[in-house]
């Protein structure tokens, strides 16, 4: 029986080294700089993704706040590359700060209310997100306010492909990185903490540090994200801690399918390439300029018609459809 | 004197408007346990739909009467719509509230335009009193009289009429509540349009106030509801007052003193509350 799952799981692995290495190789036959810019975001919004995906789908946690700590390292690394020269120490150290920050941050949520109900972590963070973004508008002389500013990054990363190779090593590595997290006895708690909270206690569990844990994991790879977010863009703005933000993360995570890691980094694809369609439409008609309408509408039939979503629902039709429910299932209180 | 006075009557007039979108929140949690994130969404439409009356009838009241029915109409979509399809699955729930929340904010400016609208008081609640060397700023002292009044017709409803006592009884079980053969998805549904309508109030009202209004200040006002919910304790009505005096106060105090910390401050009382007190300042009682 090991045997099998053994070697299932090695082959998974090789599909997934397979398509790895094929999109290692595609930035040297799409050499248009766009094209791999938007590969790119690809790559770093599904570990922003798959982030997220460790609290809804693995642990059953909401964040409202998600953008938070992409944010945070998104301003982290703005405001080091800016202030001290564009060198590759500064960019570690700058590394170092987003990472430390955002755990602290997410420890200081975390412990807070994850030993409340859901919906206080999902309130909490959405409140804290929004002080952030003041935070950002308001304290001008270190964030420029709305307008934020532009900065340069080390010489080596100004290259389209050489970004886009990092941020797919990065990915790849936090890929399996997290897989493992989740197929750990660590990972099978917080399952557990999702299907049944109050048997996982009852078994002996410190279910508060589980979430905390987890909490500060999620909020630690978003924070990644967020430094590599800026290191292709090389501008910043108060958009990163926006909930539009969140709500992409979200809608990437739900669309994808929700616990399975997967999931997220197809779910990131598509909503990047639906921003990319729909922002070609503007010029059409402006109601595409409100194309949070859409998405919403999208994310609400998703969350009532579709709670597994692709990857999810993809696999429980290969289990023949088997009384797996919903992983977003969870009793009341 | 003066600037204590006025800054207490902003506060108060802050904490009033908070208090009508907080009640909503905190009665529809303590009876169905669902946190309606699309609440700030309600406010923004009641603003925008009482402004836009306002601007082409030039009557208050009239605005405040179609705010009010725009909210018990978009209350009565919300429930059926958004909230029924997952009811009893809380996760959806919080999730799917959120997207509505974003999409009623959206369609604000498909509506009604993006831009930011400036709304003046009415005629007969613009300028203030004088009492002695204080000066009260009319149209404040009205949003203060009509959520004191709010809070106490509801209080009484609540605490004197058979509906009120069902309402209560479902707050506190509503399985043995059904077993009485009361249908308490009809009165969740009733509570949820009150609420809706009382969080399209709080909008209509907010507009003169604040001298604006802009789609995305339904969801900051929402964070400061949230805020109070948790203060005031999740399902207490009373709390929500008491809580939504003691944001708006401190608002008001620390936009004066310190205002890079006026969203902070309240935040800092939440944190402090969450530590000390996770349940609320007021449990929740029948």
């Amino acid at each position: 029986m090991s045997g099998v799952i053994v070697r299932s799981m090695s082959k998974s692995n090789l599909i997934y080294l397979g398509v790895a290495a094929i999109l290692l190789i595609l930035p040297f036959i799409l050499t248009g700089r766009s094209i791999q810019f938007m590969i790119t975001q690809i790559f770093i919004f599904a570990i922003f993704a798959m982030s997220y995906d460790l609290l809804l789908g693995y642990t059953g946690i909401i964040s409202f706040g998600h953008a938070m700590f992409f944010g945070i390292g998104s301003y982290t690394t703005a405001i080091f590359m800016d202030r001290f020269d564009a060198s590759f120490g500064a960019l570690l150290i700058a590394i170092l700060v987003a990472v430390l920050f955002a755990a602290i941050v997410s420890f200081i949520v975390g412990i807070l209310t994850l030993r409340l109900k859901s919906h206080f972590y999902a309130m909490l963070t959405l409140a804290f997100a929004g002080l952030f973004l003041v935070a950002a508008e308001k304290w001008r002389t270190l964030t420029k306010g709305n307008d934020g500013f532009t900065f340069k990054v080390p010489e080596f990363l100004r290259d389209s492909t050489t970004i886009y190779i990092v941020s797919l090593v990065c990915l790849v590595l936090i890929f399996f990185g997290l897989r493992r997290m989740t197929q750990s006895p660590f990972g099978r708690v917080l399952v557990a903490i999702r299907e049944n909270e109050e048997r996982t206690v009852s078994l002996g569990y410190k279910v508060l540090h589980y979430k905390v844990m987890v909490s500060v994991v999620s909020g630690v790879v978003a924070s990644f994200a967020g430094v590599l977010y800026m290191l292709s863009l090389r501008f910043v703005n108060t958009s990163v801690f926006h909930t539009d933000v969140t709500i992409d993360v979200l809608l990437m995570t739900i669309i994808g399918g929700v616990g399975t890691l997967v999931g997220p980094i197809l779910g990131a694809a598509l909503i990047e390439l639906a921003h990319h369609w729909i922002s070609g439409l503007a010029d059409v008609h402006w109601i595409f300029e409100r194309w949070i309408i859409l998405y919403g509408t999208v994310y609400i039939l998703v969350v009532i018609f579709f709670p597994l979503g692709i990857v999810g629902t993809i696999r429980s039709k290969l289990s023949g459809g088997s009384k797996r429910k919903s992983p977003s299932k969870k009793k009341a209180g | 004197m003066d600037l204590i006075a006025s800054l207490t009557v902003n506060g108060l007039a802050t904490g009033m408007l908070i208090f009508l979108l907080a009640a909503g929140l905190t009665l529809i949690f303590g009876l169905m346990s669902v946190l309606n994130f699309a609440h700030g969404g309600l406010f923004i439409w009641g603003a925008y739909t009482g402004v836009w009356i306002y601007y082409v009838t030039n009557s208050f009241l009239l605005a405040i009467i179609v705010a009010i029915i725009t909210g018990l109409v978009l209350g009565l979509i919300t429930e059926r719509l958004i909230i029924k399809p997952v009811y009893g699955n809380h996760i959806q729930q919080i999730l799917i509230t959120l997207g509505f929340m974003l999409v009623l904010q959206e369609l604000i400016k498909v509506v009604f335009g993006p831009d930011v609208k400036a709304v003046s008081p009415p005629a007969w609640l613009e300028g203030s009193f004088q009492l002695g060397d204080v000066t009260l700023i009319k149209y404040r002292l009205f949003i203060i009289v009509i959520g004191f009044l709010l809070f106490f017709t509801i209080y009484l409803i609540l605490k004197k009429t058979r509906i009120g006592l069902i309402v209560r009884a479902g707050v506190m079980n509503r399985e043995m509540v059904q077993t009485l053969g009361i249908n308490i998805r009809f009165v969740f549904m009733a509570v949820f349009m009150v609420g809706a309508a009382l969080a399209a109030l709080s909008g209509v009202l907010h507009a003169p106030y604040s001298g604006v209004i802009y789609a995305e200040m339904g969801l900051e006002f929402s964070i400061l509801a949230f805020i109070v919910v948790v203060i005031g304790g999740m399902g207490s009505f009373t709390g929500s007052l008491f809580a939504a005096i003691l944001v708006g106060l401190a608002q008001a105090f620390m936009a004066y003193y310190v205002p890079a910390l006026s969203l902070a401050v309240n935040m800092l009382i939440m944190t402090v509350v969450l530590i000390f007190r996770p349940q609320g300042l007021f449990k929740v009682k029948g």
